[in-house]
């Protein structure tokens, strides 16, 4: 199948393991599968020190679970990326030890606090939902099929984000600063999630005319203001003045990207920007301390070929 | 050599179980599956797999889901917050309560 | 068998109850606080999922024995965020960190763990205390995942040259540890938990039982314990966890559990599900 082909019959679910496709369209969804299998590992490692430091036991089952949830979606994503036969599980694992692998912006930062928490579970996830919810039509088989779980699975992350950040709104005097702090903070962050506006977006048109991309930033970014906006407002959260956003008369939104900053946001884009490599540093340490067990158990896998032990004997 | 059979109906759906044939080999196993799996529902493709290569674990050995609560991973659980702001939260609600309620059938 | 009203229990017998539920709960809460440590760091996704898996199991069994302390009149509050660090009973096999990579500790403490709450929840089974032995079967029900995951794992590991060394390292450090799960919190006290028939069966007893069970398992994958099986006590190390002494690491351990609660101020905890049935 060439370029051409590929782009008319581009439709939900259209193409998977068994197609002839061209190296074009192997390589984009790889890259972006990647990106999003990349994000799910780096995410679940913001969280997780808060497994640890929930404020009850019940919080921290929630927060285990979703942890493990992450790691799960990691699995699928990883799965639907190397079924394109560009590149295995564990060359992507690598690059993302190695700084090479890209994910989200809001990845990078540091979160060290409880009340920070919502900003992930919350309003990232809820924008990465909605991005995954459209999701569901790329063209890509695998990934398609792996966002039938993820977003199954979402929904519990969404609405236990949402029952922290209301505790903490509801909560003491010090819970509602420390919460509208984190808010004020990760703001910039969270709009930013959708990229720059869509005429500066690189990989965009070829995503989108061989239907892997369903939906454009701008319409993603429109929907999230529109639904997590209201839920800020209604935690009494005041929503930072910048990024200035102004409803235009169609009822979707401008964010005056003049206002955000931009040289950070692509200096994070390509894995150059502090935190973010302390958190790339981290994993590639915890990668290396496990590298004897997956030797093991290759070398296990060689010895029996993928049998019980006892069948080798 | 017995192959379980998996039918695909449509582009983008799921492979499900749906029989098995008799067959000495791969190919023969695909020849067969096609015309008795794959002659009269709809079919856009066909796995065959050895049957001695399925390995299956049954809640004779496994308890999956857990013995005790585990109401946390679910959303529903969330009571004091709303699905409904959001149509993909609401949606994935909807699945979730659907995979307990047959959870619960058993 | 005569059963111990949990609403008329006498103060020996409350004294009694309280321990034995002390020493199921802050074993199972303190190792799972451990085991999440390997949540994104075990050595491939699908390994992490199973581990975050048992991690989640444990944490829920911690909070059926809480429960039952609830009912005699403690929060949760009390009972973990507000508690003095020096007043836990696990035993010091649960709260020993792992170091980083060291993926052989995670399994033979799991190992030599899940063997020894097998034995004790199956001396548990018929405990005069309805509500424990109650609560016993939906325990169990999660805990023969655990045991089958730690043989498997040892059998594999144990078939590498290089993992059968490291498990023999994790093994010689954490088996003193491990018998400290036989230890009891006070002696008059563990009579009393035997005699009263709350746990049917004394601490020695289960100890033989459970070296019964993991030295010819061990042994039959090449690696050998770390003692004389007829001198076990020999071996102690020297906070044992249930008399309340316990390793520095513990208290940073709890630093860190309790961080937000204190920072935030808070006096009580969020339930997000019901409280535990009895069935």
């Amino acid at each position: 199948m060439d370029v051409d082909e590929v782009n008319e019959r581009a439709g939900p679910r259209e193409f998977g393991p068994h197609d002839d496709l061209p190296r074009e369209y192997r390589e984009a969804a790889t890259r972006m599968i990647q990106f999003h299998a990349n994000s799910e590992i780096m995410g679940a490692y913001l969280e997780k020190p808060f497994i640890r430091q929930a404020p009850s036991l019940d919080r921290k089952l929630a927060l285990s679970a979703k942890v493990q949830d992450e790691i799960g979606h990691g699995q699928l994503l990883y799965r639907a990326a190397e079924s394109l036969g560009v590149k295995t599980r564990d060359e992507m694992l690598t690059e993302l030890a190695e700084g090479e692998g890209k994910f989200l912006n809001c990845f990078h930062y540091e979160m060290d606090e409880w009340w920070e928490t919502p900003m992930i579970a919350f309003f990232v996830d809820g924008a990465a939902m909605r991005r995954q919810a459209t999701l569901k039509r790329t063209s890509w088989e695998p990934y398609a099929h792996a966002m039938d779980k993820i977003c199954f699975e979402e929904g519990f992350h969404v609405k236990h984000g949402e029952d922290i950040m209301k505790e903490l709104a509801t909560g003491s005097k010090k819970e509602r600063e420390k919460l509208q702090e984190a808010f004020d903070e990760w703001w910039p962050r969270i709009i930013q999630f959708f990229g720059p506006t869509d005429d500066q977006s690189t990989h965009h048109d070829f995503a989108a005319d061989v239907g892997l991309k369903t939906m454009t930033n701008d319409d993603l970014r429109n929907a999230f203001i529109d639904a997590y906006v209201p839920k800020a407002k209604k935690y009494g959260l005041e929503i930072p003045d910048e990024p200035r956003i102004r409803e235009r008369d169609d009822g979707t939104y401008e964010v005056v990207e003049d206002d955000l900053d931009w040289s950070e946001f692509f200096a994070i884009a390509k894995n150059d920007y502090d935190p973010g490599k302390e958190q790339i540093g981290g994993r590639r340490r915890a990668q290396e301390a496990v590298e004897w067990v997956r030797e093991a158990l290759d070398d296990h896998e060689t010895r029996t070929r993928g049998r019980e032990p006892q069948a080798a004997d | 050599m017995i192959w379980e059979v998996f039918r695909q109906e449509k582009t983008g759906e799921y492979h499900t179980h749906c029989g098995n044939v008799h067959a000495p080999d791969r190919e023969m196993a695909k020849m067969f599956a096609q015309i008795q799996h794959g002659r009269r529902k709809p079919t856009n493709s066909l796995w065959v797999v050895p049957q001695e290569e399925v390995g299956e674990v049954d809640t004779e050995e496994a308890r999956f889901g857990g013995t005790t609560d585990k109401s946390y991973r679910w959303a529903m659980t969330y009571q004091g917050v709303d699905a409904d702001f959001a149509e993909e939260v609401a949606e994935s609600q909807q699945e979730q309560e659907a995979a307990e309620r047959q959870r619960g059938d058993d | 068998m005569t059963a111990l009203d949990p609403d008329d229990l006498s103060g020996d017998e409350r004294t009694a109850v309280e321990h034995l539920l002390y020493r199921l709960a802050d074993d199972e809460l303190v190792l799972a606080e451990r085991y999440t440590e390997w949540q994104v760091t075990a050595p491939t996704l699908e390994s992490d999922l199973a581990l975050a898996n048992i991690a989640q199991d444990e944490l829920g069994h911690a909070r059926l024995w809480y429960d039952l302390l609830q009912d005699l009149g403690y929060s949760e509050s009390e009972l973990i965020y507000e508690r003095d660090p020096g007043e836990f009973r696990h035993a010091t096999l649960a709260e020993v960190p792992f170091e980083e990579g060291d993926w052989a500790d995670a399994v033979v403490r799991g190992y030599l763990y899940d063997v020894a709450e097998n034995c004790r929840l199956e001396a548990l089974e018929n405990s005069a205390h309805p509500r424990i032995a109650n609560r016993v079967s939906k325990v169990r029900g999660e805990e023969e995942y655990h045991r089958e995951h730690a043989r498997n794992w040892l059998e594999r590991l144990a078939g590498d040259e290089d993992g059968r060394r490291r498990l023999q390292t994790a093994l010689d450090r954490l088996f003193p540890h491990a018998l400290t799960l036989f230890e009891p919190t006070d002696e008059t006290v563990e009579d009393d938990i035997v005699g009263m028939g709350i746990r049917r069966r004394g601490l020695d007893d289960l100890r033989e039982e459970w070296l019964a069970t993991v030295e010819p398992f061990l042994e039959s994958v090449g690696l050998r314990l770390p003692m004389d099986p007829d001198d076990p006590a020999d071996r102690l190390p020297d906070a044992v966890g249930r008399d309340r002494s316990h390793t520095d690491d513990w208290f940073d351990l709890h630093d860190e559990m309790t961080h937000t609660y204190r920072e935030l101020g808070r006096t009580e905890t969020t339930r997000i599900m019901d409280k535990p049935t009895d069935e």
